[in-house]
């Protein structure tokens, strides 16, 4: 792992009685993409506020770029790039009139709206009210206003959340260009196929703990098993499947059987998805 | 917090201000509104007093010396007339003198003065136009009371000059004008808040400071330039200018403070008009006692707005100047001060919650 770019050393916040972040340590090298998964109320949010200066940690310290969030956070937040969970844009005014707004707060200078608009396939449409766009076009934009100050550290919160096919890839595009040009990304998702085409690495939040942190197919050789699926015609003419575990003993005898015997249609390999994983963890799914 | 990062929020509130249709067109229709009430309203004071008369066979000049003193006599046709006139409301009091009533004073016979009153003039009234009238008998029989009458002003003798009563209204327009604009600021405030925006805004490089100081800076502004174009357009100017507007200016830092406590406990527009209204009725209770002379007790001056209602009225229809009116500037800057202090401190704790 390159430099980190994030370090959270027992990062905790309790409301009240609540402990809604319990000493999470982690890392995040710079360049990285690393999944943040959990259900709700896990304390992803909690955690998210804290990383980026929303929120004063109880206890324990995040580090942003080698500066401490508690006490640097203006700093800090000047190289970074959030996009929110819940739509927060200035509705009644353009996308390029938002765009604008938070280009003049982040000190950009020469800022132009149009391309970054273009970039996030909004290209045309600035001067439009974003009360008239749709779910994800105002995804879109939020995305393209965490971009505004080419952060060093993007945050994004669910950022694909319900949107339709075509908006869920330009967003996903978005993100590994970001990476392309050295952006660190914490993402915080449900989506546990996105989480494992993107990340780099994966962490398990469940109740304010982190419970595993790897890559995903580390996850998968620790916790997921193996197997070759079969479809093939049975006795009776009617197409039956059958599983066979790779890493058994007999797993060789088992597929020279399978082949020999039967009369096989299709074969697929089939492995352990990060979900399998997060509920033979947590004991519980990610909803 | 620098100047570039004031104006991209002040320029984002008043497109979000003038994006608000039921603020904008109350802020426009309120301007007109006054101005135009107060054009409506008689710039002087009537100070004659209406008599409805009927009184056959009296000399002409009988009563010139109550016509000289400013009652205007109003003859009826007959009996039945002025009380039809009273009974109408249109006339409050009416006179009914017999055909033989100036015979009969001459001689020293017993006659009767029948006075006629409308239904809504307050007994008050009634006991002092029967005493009146006595007198009025006295002194033209020739025989005077034995007693010696001495009369006193007290304060500045505005008799011929008395105050209209849209010069007493200017200290209420002012106070409204400013006070509905904390329901525009407050409800800015609130959308922000309830939509996240504040949120994103605030993991910036903005710090908190910076964004009270452009909600300050924008809710001053809106509330003090409107207040002084409606003092501009009715003449509110043309004594004491920078007096005037240095009042309006303290007022406008009043009502942002007030805005921003509203803020810092609407929950949505609904609520921000609940408390709004209510804000707007209290503090409006010192211009209300201004136009109704009398009314004004001690307790009015428990409320911030009473410094700057006695302060603008007793500039404009006082005479009064800085000296006079130091007092009400020291403590109308406390009330601000306080109001700003305690609306950022609780405004604040929303804005990071």
């Amino acid at each position: 792992m390159s430099q980190p770019a994030i370090v959270s050393e027992n990062l905790t916040y309790h409301y009240g009685d609540l402990v809604a972040v319990d000493h999470i340590s982690f890392e995040v090298g710079e360049g990285e993409i690393l999944g943040f998964l959990g259900p709700n109320g896990a304390g992803k949010s909690t955690a998210v506020k804290m990383l980026t200066g929303q929120l004063l940690p109880k206890e324990g310290r995040a580090t942003l770029l080698g500066q401490d969030i508690a006490h640097h956070a203006k700093q800090i937040q000047a190289q970074i790039g959030v996009c929110f969970e819940l739509t927060n844009l200035y509705e009644p005014m353009t996308a390029a009139e938002n765009l604008n707004l938070f280009a003049r707060l982040f000190g950009v200078r020469n800022f132009n709206a149009d391309a970054l608009l273009e970039r996030v396939g909004l290209g045309g449409k600035g001067k439009v009210r974003v009360e008239t766009y749709s779910k994800g076009m105002k995804q879109r934009l939020m995305v393209a206003r965490a971009l505004i100050n080419r952060p060093r550290i993007l945050f994004l919160d669910e950022p694909t959340d319900g949107l339709d096919p075509v908006s869920s890839e330009t967003i996903r595009n978005i993100i590994k260009e970001a990476q392309t040009n050295g952006t660190t990304v914490f993402l915080t998702t449900h989506d546990m196929v996105e989480a494992d085409k993107l990340s780099n690495r994966v962490a398990f939040i469940n109740k304010g703990k982190i419970v595993a942190l790897d890559t995903p197919y580390a996850l998968k050789q620790q916790y997921g098993k193996r197997a070759l699926k079969a479809e093939l015609v049975g006795a009776n003419g009617q197409l039956e499947s059958r599983e066979i575990v790779m890493d058994a003993p007999d797993t060789a005898a088992q597929i020279s059987r399978l082949f020999a015997e039967e009369k096989v249609v299709t074969v697929h390999s089939e492995e352990a998805t990060l979900e399998d994983i997060f509920i033979q963890i947590t004991g519980r799914g990610l909803v | 917090m620098n100047g570039q990062m004031i104006g991209a929020l002040l320029r984002k509130d008043l497109v979000l201000f003038f994006s608000n249709r039921f603020f904008a067109l109350v802020t426009v229709l309120a301007l007109v509104f006054y101005a135009v009430i107060y054009y409506a309203m008689p710039g002087t004071v009537d100070e004659t007093l209406e008599m409805a008369i009927y009184a056959p066979n009296l000399p002409p000049g009988f009563f010139s010396e109550l016509e000289e003193g400013g009652v205007q006599l109003i003859p009826m046709a007959d009996a039945a007339a002025l009380r039809q006139a009273i009974q109408s409301g249109e006339q409050q009091l009416g006179v009914l003198l017999s055909p033989t009533f100036a015979q009969n004073l001459h001689l020293g016979q017993p006659e009767t003065i029948h006075l006629y009153f409308a239904p809504d003039l307050p007994d008050e009234f009634k006991e002092l136009y029967t005493l009146f009238f006595r007198e009025i008998s006295f002194m033209l029989t020739g025989r005077p009371l034995n007693v010696t009458v001495e009369s006193e002003i007290l304060g500045v003798d505005r008799g011929g000059e008395q105050i209209p009563y849209r010069d007493r209204m200017l200290p209420l327009f002012a106070v409204l004008i400013l006070m509905i604009e904390t329901m525009g600021l407050a409800s800015l405030i609130t959308n922000e808040v309830t939509s996240g925006t504040i949120t994103a805004l605030l993991v910036t490089p903005l710090r908190v400071e910076g964004l009270f100081a452009a909600k300050g800076i924008f809710g001053v502004t809106l509330a003090f330039s409107q207040a002084a174009f409606v003092m501009g357009v009715t003449g509110g100017l043309n004594e004491q200018p920078i007096l005037i507007l240095f009042l309006l200016l303290l007022g406008s830092l009043l009502v942002t403070g007030i805005a921003f406590l509203i803020a810092s406990v609407a929950k949505d527009m609904m609520s921000v008009m609940g408390w709004g209204m209510l804000a707007v009725l209290v503090m409006s209770l010192p211009a209300f006692m201004v136009l109704i002379p009398g009314v004004a007790t001690q307790w009015a001056k428990i409320l911030p707005s009473y410094y700057l209602v006695d302060g603008v009225y007793q500039v404009l229809n006082g005479g009064w100047g800085w000296g006079e009116v130091g007092q009400h500037l020291l403590l109308l800057t406390g009330f601000a001060a306080a109001f700003l202090g305690l609306g950022v401190l609780i405004l604040r704790r929303r804005f990071q919650g």
